[in-house]
């Protein structure tokens, strides 16, 4: 028996390649004469088929796929507020595995005379389903041969994985460093400022800012994957403990499905566990004794903290203009992802030049990933209740827009300016609803996306670009 | 020690100076007189707003309001940013030690260090 691999590249998100030569290779180099040529997809969103390679019918079968499984049919799999152990990479992409599952992800082929037993019209298929990706099938060739059977080809080993692959890469290596080291730190501390903050981050949380701090930690040339998980878990911390703060000034109940510290346990052990954190966090990353790494993080701090100040002044005049919502999220929201992506390339040594586009890729990353959020308030398959933002009068982008629009606009305002009970609240959310605020949002949320993509197109990355797409890409497509 | 020094420092937070933060800076002072001449307002304003924020924010005692909260997170990271500019590491670290001693304390309802008492060893740790 022989065993190989055969890979590939794809080039569209959906797309049928046919392999049928390449395994026509593979039987004659391994000089079978008589057996089964066996055939299984590595992958979870890449299937197999034999079927004609006939141009249209292959559109029909994309087409076919699209209505059965929708990219935007709404998955549960795309809810990454609800999930756990989510890889570093992990893309929005739950249409694709459901439309895996309606093919196949095995398949043998007979051989005889040394050749494909296939039928006029049969060509096999491998089928991406989420491209473009580097991708692999592992094939074992069992039967007769004409002579000892020869080694087609080096394998390479299984636990070597691609960095943008599936599976357990390098991704996934990062995200458990991350997770182990935030056991760790709070493995340490006191039970009255752990406990509470314990809860907060196994109940989950998408671990953007850490995932950004790791990926562009290995940008540079002195990439230290332990360091770089401390600086990560440090960033998460100091991220939560902004978040126990703000439910108390937001008099927030629940976040990530569960009590919040202040609703919990009130507003004074919610003060002293943010307070623990935020010193923690400053202490850890002051312990890496890189001090461009640290300004550049206490910097994001303090524009958090002063636009937390500007957010709860401008609900007076709520729901607030264009303007306010930018400078307030590009300090609440994106320095923080600014900081994470400059301080992951600081601590690797990146160049000054490369340190600048990442941070303005994590600037304009954030302010997209904050009017996503924003958009997440209107959707009722979201998990959360619809209108939490309108209730609380927190800023939020879709309102802004919609309270100028000429139709809607006036009853919004009417609304706003009275008390916000359920029946308010609900008529708010219908009537941006069925405004175009949505809609221009998420336009501007993806331009802001194309934008940061765009930063990373004049910069040496090292191999990381593809993966730093799919993050910024992830940012707008949890709604789609 | 010339205030306008700290012009930058105070953006935001001119309000709390004539509020109890000024004589907070001056009590540190005599502190950080080992330290070269220019970092002497920066870490001196540092401890300052370490021990106003906590103030602010009620750290040990009574909750603060929310706005008031928010202007003493202000004042700690401020700080912060001062340390991470100006200090040296074993200073920033051992102010962040008594920020984690005094809130871990205010978490378990015991009773915390003096702040100031706290600040003054750190400002000693260069």
């Amino acid at each position: 028996m022989i065993a190989n691999r055969v890979r590939f590249e794809t080039t569209h998100t959906t797309e049928f390649v046919d392999i049928t030569n390449r395994l026509r290779d593979e039987v004659r180099r391994s000089g079978m004469r008589m057996g089964r040529l066996h055939l299984q997809s590595l992958h979870t969103t890449l299937g197999l088929a034999v079927n004609e390679n006939e141009p249209l019918l292959l559109r029909d079968f994309e087409g076919m796929l699209a209505r059965l499984a929708p990219a935007n049919a709404g998955y549960e799999h795309d809810d990454f507020a609800r999930r756990f152990d989510i890889a570093l990479d992990e893309p929005v992409n739950g249409h694709a595995h459901c439309r895996q599952l309606l093919l196949t992800g095995f398949a043998t082929v007979l051989v005889e005379d040394s050749e494909l037993v296939l039928g006029r019209w049969q060509s096999v298929f491998a089928v991406e389903l989420d491209g473009p990706r580097h991708r692999e099938l592992a094939i074992q060739l069992d039967g007769e041969f004409a002579s000892p059977p020869r080694s087609p080809g080096k394998a390479a080993p299984l636990a070597k994985r691609a960095r943008n692959g599936g599976g357990n890469g390098a991704g996934n290596i990062g995200h458990d460093l991350i997770e182990l080291e935030l056991a760790r730190q709070l493995l340490v501390d006191p039970g009255p400022v752990s406990e509470p903050m314990r809860r907060l981050v196994e109940a989950g949380g998408k671990r953007l800012r850490p995932k950004l701090v790791q990926l562009t930690a290995g940008i540079g040339p002195r990439s230290e994957p332990l360091r770089a998980a401390s600086l990560a878990a440090a960033v998460e911390l100091l991220h939560n403990a902004t978040l126990i703060h703000d439910d108390y000034v937001d008099e927030s109940t629940h976040r990530r499905g569960r009590p919040t510290v202040a609703a919990a346990e009130g507003p004074e052990r919610a003060i002293a566990v943010g307070d623990y954190y935020f010193a923690k966090a400053t202490r850890l990353i002051a312990e890496i004794g890189n001090r461009a790494v640290t300004s550049t993080i206490a910097e994001a701090l303090d524009a958090i903290c002063a636009s937390q100040i500007d957010d709860v002044a401008l609900r007076g005049r709520y729901p607030g203009d264009h303007d306010s919502y930018l400078r307030v999220v590009r300090g609440k929201t994106a320095a923080l992802f600014a900081a994470a992506c400059a301080s992951g390339a600081l601590l690797s040594e990146a160049s000054p030049e490369i340190v600048a586009s990442l941070r303005r890729y994590g600037d304009l990353l954030g302010v997209a990933f904050q009017m996503v959020d924003d958009l997440v308030d209107f959707s009722p398959s979201s998990g959360k209740p619809v209108g939490l933002d309108i209730r609380q009068r927190v800023l939020s982008l879709p309102l802004i827009y919609a309270a100028e629009d000429r139709k809607v606009g006036p009853e919004i305002r009417r609304l706003l300016e009275g008390n916000l009970g359920d029946a308010e609240v609900g008529r708010v959310a219908d009537l941006v609803a069925s405004s175009d605020a949505l809609e221009r949002v998420r336009g501007e949320a993806q331009a802001l996306v194309d934008a940061a993509v765009r930063e990373l197109e004049t910069i040496e990355l090292d191999g990381w670009r593809p993966t730093l797409i799919r993050l910024a890409h992830s940012a707008v497509d949890r709604l789609s | 020690m010339s205030v306008h020094l700290l012009d930058r420092e105070l953006d935001r937070l001119e309000g709390l100076w004539e509020d109890g933060l000024s004589d907070a800076y001056r009590s540190y002072l005599d502190a950080v007189a080992a330290y070269e001449p220019a970092l002497q307002p920066k870490l001196a304003l540092a401890a300052a707003l370490v021990e106003m924020g906590l103030r602010l924010q009620g750290l040990g005692g009574p909750a603060a309001a929310p706005p008031t909260l928010l202007m003493g997170d202000l004042c700690l990271a401020r700080s912060s940013r001062l340390l991470a500019g100006a200090a040296p590491q074993s200073v920033q670290i051992t102010f962040a030690r008594a920020i984690e001693e005094m809130s871990a304390a205010a978490a378990a309802g015991r009773a915390a260090p003096a702040t100031r008492e706290l600040l003054l060893r750190a400002l000693e740790a260069r």
